[in-house]
């Protein structure tokens, strides 16, 4: 009996000591005033995709912006899959990151990965896409989607006329811009009676998807007189679909982010407008607040929405470069 | 000839730790790393979207906020003879803030058309809008409800949807009855303020009413 005990207390000094071998090797940040960034302090820019180059803009410039503070800067791509998110958190929380530039996958479901990190100290700071929680994030500087698709609905009223039909294709599921935007453009276009939404069909915000999405539902409804698309990767893939179907030049296509390539595509009059939000604005906003956080601020608004704009063929000259030309 | 015991190396004798050593590492690990961790219930709600997200009523919200907060708002807004004044003269001056803004006034109607009715206030033309409300011109526009009133982005939104459907249901109904060219209306209402002043006879500023009183 005695011998076991003492087998069992050997055992559980061995895993002391391994688990203590886990803790970071360089201290969790305490978040006190060190007045400037130290150069062993580490930020990580952790983003859903870096396989939309909306999202490539919106990591790098939150990296670049870092870099700049004064920080060691790195990029961990997602890849959608929040599994893969929840390793990243697992790694830059093993290895020591003073801060974490956040783009998540799940509204819901990145909470725990904020939780954890904030409970080894290390702060988060969310860009463009909400968590569902109110104390978990330092910070959401967000695009405010719902209003841009009102405006957006707005105009796809004017453009499409108060009688037709539509597809819409949503982005991710588990995403709340999927849902602010689709509720702001309905909030609008659900007014009008006669215009009829004849098919509604997520395509994850990704172009090769929108195309087969697109493709297969226009076996279906030949006849549609517009395509309303949660992002504009999306109306790129859904605009081939329509050139490959020889029916481009008479349905109209509504994206929204305003990247570069849908915003050339609204000067050409291949797409009929897109929204504007401004992934530079909300990833240096993010970028400083964590700077201004680890400089000793405490004192941070939850959630800032990011005003965006309408883009259309109008207006289509002031805008580039993820943003208003200067 | 010796005898192979007294050959034998001497063996090592195993050190007799006290039992209540292995129990004390054990008991002090399961206290630094305790294999459970207990959680408030609201802890694990907020996680899941929040329990107050969960029980936030828009229209409750919405109500209180029209009755206690919008409607006083209402009668001690801006003049909007001056702010049009100003919108003309200083067109980047108006545009501060968030670009909408609360205002009241009065004026002459001069045309009713099928979603508006134009007025005329000290020779400059306004709309107030009569059809479908859209927007957050009323929201941001009081410059009295903050995103952090309420638990997310979903829920600011829904504040806004049904901010409009009380203008729908309450206000414009008394202007659609109420208004023929040459009647006087007093009102209060919010406009997203221009980015360029629209050229004439387009009226300079298209405003949700709040609030209004006709008089014939």
């Amino acid at each position: 009996m005695l011998n076991s005990l003492r087998l069992f207390a050997g055992m559980a000094c061995l895993a002391a000591l391994a688990l203590l071998g886990c803790k970071p090797s360089s201290p969790a940040p305490s978040g006190g005033a060190s007045g400037t960034a130290s150069a062993t302090r580490r930020v990580a820019v952790v983003v859903s995709t870096l396989n939309n180059p909306w999202f490539v803009v919106l990591a790098e410039t939150a990296r670049d912006r870092a870099r700049e503070l004064g920080y060691e800067a790195t990029l961990f791509d997602s890849q959608n899959d929040p599994a893969k998110e929840a390793q990243h958190f697992d790694n830059l929380i093993a290895a020591g990151y003073s801060a974490v530039l956040f783009n998540c996958t799940d509204a819901g479901g990145s909470v725990a990965n904020v939780r954890r990190a904030k409970a080894a100290g290390i702060p988060v700071f969310c860009m463009d896409r909400e968590i569902t929680a109110n104390d978990a994030a330092v910070s959401q500087i967000l695009s405010d989607n719902y209003s841009g698709c009102v405006a957006l609905g707005q105009y796809f009223v004017e453009q499409v006329g108060e009688k037709g039909t539509y597809i819409e294709l949503l982005g991710l599921i588990a995403d709340t811009n999927t849902w602010n935007r689709s509720k702001g453009f309905h909030s609008v276009v659900d007014r009008y009676p006669d215009l009829k939404m004849v098919a509604q069909q997520s395509a994850d915000f990704d172009r090769s998807k929108a195309l087969e999405v697109l493709e297969s539902l226009l076996q279906a409804h030949p006849n549609v007189n517009a395509v309303f698309c949660g992002n504009d990767a999306m109306a790129m893939g859904a605009y081939q679909a329509l050139l490959a179907a020889g029916k481009a030049s008479k349905v109209k296509v509504f994206g929204f982010d305003g990247a570069d390539d849908v915003v050339r595509s609204i000067a050409e009059g291949k797409i009929t407008a897109t929204v504007m939000q401004f992934p530079k604005t909300m990833a240096r906003s993010a970028a400083e607040n964590a700077d201004r956080y680890l400089k000793g601020e405490r004192n941070f608004p939850q959630r800032t929405p990011v005003a965006v704009e309408l883009v259309t063929r109008d207006n289509v000259a002031k805008f580039g470069d993820y943003g208003r030309k200067p | 000839m010796a005898t192979p015991s007294s050959e034998a190396p001497p063996r090592l004798r195993p050190v007799a730790w006290p039992w209540w050593v292995g129990a004390g590492l054990l008991l002090a690990l399961f206290v630094i790393y305790p294999p459970v961790r207990l959680v408030k219930r609201g802890a694990t709600a907020s996680a899941a979207g929040g329990a107050t997200a969960a029980t936030f009523s828009a229209a409750a919200w919405v109500e209180t906020f029209w009755r206690d907060r919008l409607q006083p708002a209402a009668t001690r807004a801006p003049e909007l003879a001056a702010f049009l004044q100003t919108l003309r003269d200083r067109p980047s001056a108006a545009r501060s803030g968030s670009g909408k803004v609360l205002l009241r006034g009065s004026g002459r109607v001069t045309a009713v058309e099928r979603n508006r009715v134009l007025v005329e206030v000290e020779g400059a033309l306004v709309a107030l809008v009569t059809g479908p409300v859209f927007g957050n011109a009323v929201r941001d526009g009081s410059g009295l409800v903050e995103v952090n009133d309420v638990p997310g982005l979903a829920e600011f939104n829904e504040v806004s949807a049904v901010i409009n459907r009380l203008v729908e249901e309450r206000v414009q109904p008394g202007i659609r009855a109420g208004a023929r060219p040459g009647v006087v209306l007093r009102f209060a209402g919010c406009a997203e303020v221009p980015e360029e002043l629209p050229a004439a006879p387009a009226p300079l500023l298209s405003l949700v009413p709040v609030w209004v009183e006709v008089t014939p």
